[in-house]
């Protein structure tokens, strides 16, 4: 069932006067429960891809559909709902608010949604619980390691039951050993039927997806499907 | 939005309190300011409390009638050079005036009272039996003295509660004798508490005598006015017309000045107007100087707070914060220290009114503290306006790049 449709995508800036392509011209489908890398060397695009894909950026030109709504037309407001019903965010540095424990990390996109506490409490330590962090719950990001803040992410990410999970370099700040935990989790994801997206430049980390895209120059030069042996 | 109200106060109490050095002094201004207005505020209501108990303690219904004006800047020879007033233009006063309904005449001066071994200086007033419908004070014991006991010199005195607290303690006094420079008189009645009038002296020091007892002893030169009590409503009519008969008794032709004074509580009230506009006038200058000082620490405290916080707010909104949750956060949070400030404020002012209390009779106005809240929070959200509108607007890529 498709989820995502990118139609003619372009994003255009204007950079001292000079005309950059970001994106040029793409087209993708996303169909629902896939497990897809986006990949391309620096300036090829894939931040912007990522960005527009979550929902964080217009396109210049190009229509783009997510389960049936017309994103390329939406206003901030719109943009902000769809990011909080829809999309759950794994980033490179994790980005967790500093002063607040694990779980009112996890709670933050519940309180946008407007969700009553209880249900919200609930709600955030299931996510918890399931990347398992159980018994880590009332710590506050410094007295986490790396692999267990980006697990507090992935929580927070999961909590509002998006359609996609989109991971930016989620490996990127973590050693192997905790960056192929973190894989093991979105594996597990994607197993249980969430959508994954995940933007890096490591192959090892691409290899854990089923769909491998890869982007040059604004332009989408191979869309492939993993062969998993 | 309701579980977004209680975030944002979380977040903002965490952002005060995590800081408290810096949101003391980011606060300071708006602290002066809550601190000088509601001591003003105070300061005014003490003076219009014991103002208005001075002024009913002079009656607003009566014409005081001298040589002197009040609050004019006469010289003191023209004064002295007007004819004093006599006990004789009371009977005149009363047989020509429509409006008059008690007139009496006030000798004042300074003696020398003792009971016992207790003796003090005080102030003693010579009248006549209608003194006491021409002050709004009542008697606590005993009774005025009569038309008969002034006419015939009677040795009879009414004394303030100050006076009987002070010889006499919880004794009735009525019946007792006290001398008045060293001649006896019988205390008959005593005047109810008064207070200090205009919180600078206590009127509850005096005694008073008939004024033909009075003009025996002490002496019948000496500084006069008549008291003339009026109806309230026609105290501009009995002024007009006292004045009347006032120029006729001293034979004044048309052409001529009045070489006497009317008086009335009003003078007062515009002299205590201008007194209190000088200290309003002063505090308020000083509190909106301060909360403007204060109000632009604040945003300016508040531009750091969102360029420190700028991938946080980029976070925030890539989980779905809306333009306006941003908006409400940082505004709450620059309402939150201005709550804060408010209430050390009006704490400080609180304090220091207890101070004040002890020799001024004051205490702060409850609608005073809570208007002090209000504007306070108001500062709050006019400084912390623009800059939770550019958080709000923050590009959310830009923001959660930035580092």
């Amino acid at each position: 069932m498709k989820l995502i449709g990118l139609k003619d995508i372009y994003k255009i800036y204007n950079v001292g006067g000079e005309e950059v392509r970001a994106l040029d011209g793409v087209d993708l489908k996303i169909n629902n429960n896939e497990y897809m890398a986006i990949m391309g060397p620096s300036g090829s695009g894939k931040s912007t891809m990522m960005n527009m894909i979550g929902c964080l950026d217009s396109p210049s030109s190009g229509l783009y559909e997510f389960e049936g709504e017309k994103v390329h037309i939406m206003d901030d407001g719109q943009l902000a709902s769809i990011r909080n019903r829809k999309i759950g965010f794994v980033f490179q540095t994790f980005n967790l608010l500093p002063k607040a424990s694990a779980l009112h990390n996890v709670e933050i996109p519940l309180v946008y949604a407007n969700i009553k506490k209880e249900k919200r409490l609930k709600m955030a330590s299931d996510a918890l619980i399931s990347v398992g962090l159980e018994d880590r719950m009332h710590h506050r990001p410094n007295e986490l390691s790396g692999g267990q803040r980006q697990r507090v992410a992935i929580a927070r990410a999961l909590v509002n039951n998006p359609s996609i999970i989109l991971a930016d370099e989620p490996t990127g700040n973590l050693d192997s050993k905790s960056g192929h935990e973190i894989m093991k989790i979105f594996d597990e994801l994607h197993r249980n039927g969430n959508t994954i997206i995940l933007v890096t430049h490591e192959d090892d980390i691409a290899k854990y997806s089923n769909r491998i895209v890869r982007l040059l120059d604004g332009k989408i030069v191979k869309d492939e499907i993993v062969v998993k042996n | 939005m309701i579980s977004l109200f209680y975030e944002n106060l979380k977040i903002s109490l965490v952002a005060v309190f995590a800081n408290k050095t810096k949101s003391l002094l980011t606060a300071l201004g708006i602290i002066i300011g809550v601190l000088s207005v509601t001591l003003m505020g105070t300061l005014i209501s003490g003076l219009d409390r014991s103002f208005e108990s001075s002024m009913s303690w002079l009656g607003k219904d009566v014409l005081y009638v001298s040589r002197y004006e009040w609050f004019s800047d006469m010289e003191w020879w023209e004064v002295k050079n007007r004819p004093r007033m006599r006990s004789e233009y009371v009977d005149k006063i009363k047989n020509l005036s429509k409006y008059a309904l008690a007139v009496s005449p006030v000798m004042q001066r300074t003696a020398s009272l003792s009971y016992a071994d207790k003796e003090t200086r005080t102030e003693i007033f010579g009248t006549n039996e209608e003194y006491m419908e021409t002050i709004s004070t009542d008697l606590d014991l005993g009774r005025f003295f009569s038309l008969s006991e002034d006419r015939n010199g009677s040795r009879v005195t009414i004394i303030g509660y100050g006076l009987k607290e002070a010889f006499f303690g919880s004794d009735n006094p009525i019946g007792k004798y006290i001398k008045i420079d060293n001649i006896k008189f019988r205390v008959i009645g005593v005047l109810e508490k008064q207070g200090k009038f205009l919180g600078l002296f206590s009127v509850d020091n005096q005694a008073i005598l008939p004024l033909g007892a009075y003009n025996r002893i002490f002496s019948k030169r000496g500084w006069m006015r008549l008291s003339v009590k009026v109806p309230e409503q026609k105290i501009e009519d009995g002024h007009d017309e006292i004045t009347g008969i006032m120029r006729q008794i001293r034979g004044l032709k048309p052409s001529e000045k009045s070489d006497f004074a009317i008086n009335k509580t009003k003078a007062f009230e515009a002299q205590y107007n201008k007194l209190k506009l000088a200290i309003g006038g002063t505090g308020y200058f000083i509190t909106l100087l301060s909360l403007i000082v204060g109000g632009i620490g604040i945003m300016n405290i508040m531009f750091v707070t969102v360029k420190e916080r700028t991938r946080e707010i980029g976070v925030r909104k890539a989980i779905g914060a809306t333009n306006g949750m941003i908006l409400s956060q940082f505004l709450m949070e620059a309402v939150t220290i201005c709550f804060f400030a408010g209430l050390i404020g009006l704490l400080l002012a609180y304090i220091i009114s207890l101070f004040i209390n002890q020799v001024f009779p004051s205490t702060l106005p409850l609608g005073l503290s809570l208007f002090s809240i209000f504007i306070s929070m108001l500062v709050g959200i006019l400084s912390g306006i623009i800059p939770a509108y550019k958080a709000s607007k923050l590009d959310p890529i830009d923001a959660l790049r930035y580092e």
